[in-house]
């Protein structure tokens, strides 16, 4: 097992591994900007190292500066958290090199999985279903007018190298198609260095359910269930579920074995996301895979019971899943409402501030994951999300009851935040119904401008 | 309880340690609580560490607190001093190697991109270049020291 882990992140993911470390009885490193001087995850670990200047590209992405803080402290072994250099290939290639244990995936998974056009083509291989599209990038105009004609409109335009909405446009006829084809290139091409198009045929209102898998360096591989994250706003998630209100058994046990067989397909090993749209009939198809620990993977956690970064630093240290397939359950209902430094009323534009009062809710059943404390500034230089606020309950009612409550206990003076908007989604129809999908959120009026009462 | 009483507790509470002092009996109840200048004065250091030294009114306690928030830079005798900070993580070293003169030695007079010592990340020498010109009045950094980005280093008097 590793002697010392550096934790190459911030916030409250950096807490969230330290926390496993400390539970597994392994020292920590904490990095960070001069904006995070003062931060929790540098007072939790046991040792700090200031890295650079506030901007992320100076700091949380400065891998020589990371690397050489690694070895000052003698750091055998780094977690990246999620987002910055949790998926960046070459990273965990030179921390290799410089034998600290990354504690991921290899870089070869995330490249193969990491473009898009390459993953579709790999999990059809695997015997996945996919959103009938191209086979792997279209090379131009021409062939992209002849492909789309095959999988039948409305088409979407997909960049290989995308992520978070970038490079996507939807094409209904094919005038729409040469339009939309220029432009989504160049967004990607701007956006990601790489303007490569591939095509998949739109899906009418899917709903967006994700498999968590465990992958151990031995080849075994187990699921553990779906997370549902069809409350969308602009591609980001905010709000999540497991179990999904529209995944039967049945389903889940097509879906969770296509998960696994498409992570044994490529050798996967740590934690994984595997990611699907589920059609208004029951049919599911990938859409891409996740080579890093999640945001909302807390929501499985509480349903399964499994410590799921633990998880990653024994698979990481080599050791063998002692998850099997057959002891995996789900018990009771966990949702995850994202608490964001912005404001729902202004199109939820970032409000960063300082926190002047916190009072964090308790009780049964609920789980806050945050590195925000009373008297704590928020700094500009990165994401807005402040807190996740996770209830659980035997049903799902009782999970909603829990979230209505702890929404309500739940006291950030001084900042602007989305909870107005989730007290809001708490007693929306839709959602309340379970009957809800990635365009629901879009497709509605402005939200709530009762900001004061907070 | 009557006057006399009432200024014997406020003086024990002036006196000591104690910030808050809830006294009961019969037919009155008396709370001293001590005023708390510990934000001010941490603040107050953290802001202009050199120059001030701010009204130490408080007890004991909040000026080892201020202390702690900005170390190598509280002394009066700072006032007016610029540091040379380190740019990255990694081992200072004082000389180019083992065998060498060290860069610098207290008293000398330095130039802006004047090279003042080694940092050395990653099995990679980075000459540090100083951003200041001015004369080395105290070495802050130990040769062989681990230092991170902004690691005080030396403390210079400006031209």
């Amino acid at each position: 097992m590793f002697s010392k882990i550096l934790v190459a992140n911030r916030g409250e993911i950096a807490l969230r591994v330290m926390r496993a470390c400390k539970e597994l009885g392994i020292p920590t490193v904490a990095v960070h900007s001069e904006a995070d001087e003062d931060a929790l995850h540098v007072k939790f670990a046991d040792e700090s190292v200031c890295i650079g200047p506030p901007p992320g590209a100076e700091s949380y992405l400065n891998v020589r500066a990371i690397l050489s803080a690694a070895e000052l402290t003698g750091a055998d072994a780094l977690h990246p958290g999620y987002g910055f250099l949790a998926e960046n290939a070459e990273f965990a290639e030179i921390c290799a090199v410089h034998d600290i244990t990354f504690i991921g995936p290899t870089g070869e998974m995330m490249r193969l999985m990491g473009n898009k056009a390459t993953a579709r083509t790999m999990m059809q291989k695997a015997g996945v279903p996919v959103v009938p599209g191209t086979d792997g990038a279209v090379q131009d105009i021409e062939e992209a007018r002849l492909e789309a004609e095959r999988i039948g409109y409305p088409v979407m335009i997909k960049a290989s190298a995308g992520g978070g909405g970038k490079g996507m446009r939807i094409a209904v006829d094919p005038e729409n198609l040469v339009t939309n084809f220029a432009v989504a290139s160049g967004e990607a091409e701007a956006a990601f260095g790489d303007g490569e198009i591939y095509l998949e045929k739109l899906l009418i209102e899917p709903r967006h359910i994700e498999f968590q898998i465990l992958g151990d360096s031995h080849g075994n591989v187990v699921h553990l269930g779906e997370r549902d994250c069809s409350i969308q706003r602009r591609h980001q998630k905010l709000i999540e579920e497991s179990p999904s209100p529209a995944v039967t058994d049945d389903l889940r046990e097509r879906m969770g074995r296509a998960a696994v067989e498409g992570a044994r397909g490529i050798g996967y090993a740590s934690a994984g996301t595997v990611e699907f749209l589920l059609d208004a009939r029951g049919g599911f198809y990938f859409m891409e895979m996740n080579t890093r620990i999640q945001v909302e993977h807390p929501v499985t956690e509480l349903v399964t019971g499994i410590d799921l970064v633990k998880e990653q630093i024994r698979i990481a240290a080599g050791e063998k899943l002692t998850l099997t397939q057959d002891k995996l359950h789900l018990r009771g209902h966990a949702i995850e409402c994202r608490i964001n430094a912005e404001d729902p009323s202004r199109n939820f534009a970032p409000r960063p501030g300082t926190v002047r009062e916190l009072y964090v809710p308790g009780g049964p059943g609920v789980r806050v994951d945050t590195h925000v404390f009373s008297g704590y500034a928020i700094p500009p230089y990165y994401d807005s999300m402040i807190a996740k606020l996770l209830t659980h309950g035997s049903t799902r009612e009782e999970a909603l009851a829990r979230m209505r409550r702890a929404l309500s206990e739940f006291v950030i003076e001084g900042v602007t935040t989305t909870i107005p908007f989730h007290i809001e989604m708490m007693d929306d129809p839709d959602f309340v119904s379970g009957v809800f999908d990635t365009g629901t959120l879009e497709r509605r009026r402005a939200p709530s401008t009762e900001n004061d009462v907070r | 309880m009557d006057r006399k009483e009432l200024e014997e507790l406020i003086r024990l509470v002036e006196d000591s340690d104690v910030q808050e002092l809830h006294v009961r009996n019969l037919l009155t109840s008396v709370r001293i609580v001590k005023a708390q200048p510990h934000e001010l004065t941490a603040h107050a250091a953290a802001e202009a560490p050199p120059a001030t030294s701010a009204p130490v009114t408080a007890p004991a306690a909040s000026a080892a607190d201020a202390a702690e928030e900005a170390p190598s830079l509280e002394t009066n005798a700072d006032a007016g001093l610029v540091p040379v900070t380190s740019p990255m993580v990694g081992t200072y070293y004082a000389a180019s190697s083992p065998d060498s003169a060290p860069y610098i030695a207290q008293g000398d007079h330095i130039n802006k991109g004047q090279v003042v010592g080694i940092v050395e990340a990653m099995k990679l020498m980075n000459e540090i270049e100083s951003e200041v010109a001015g004369t080395i009045v105290r070495i802050v950094a130990e040769n062989g020291m681990p230092v991170e980005f902004g690691s005080p280093l030396f403390m210079v008097q400006p031209d």
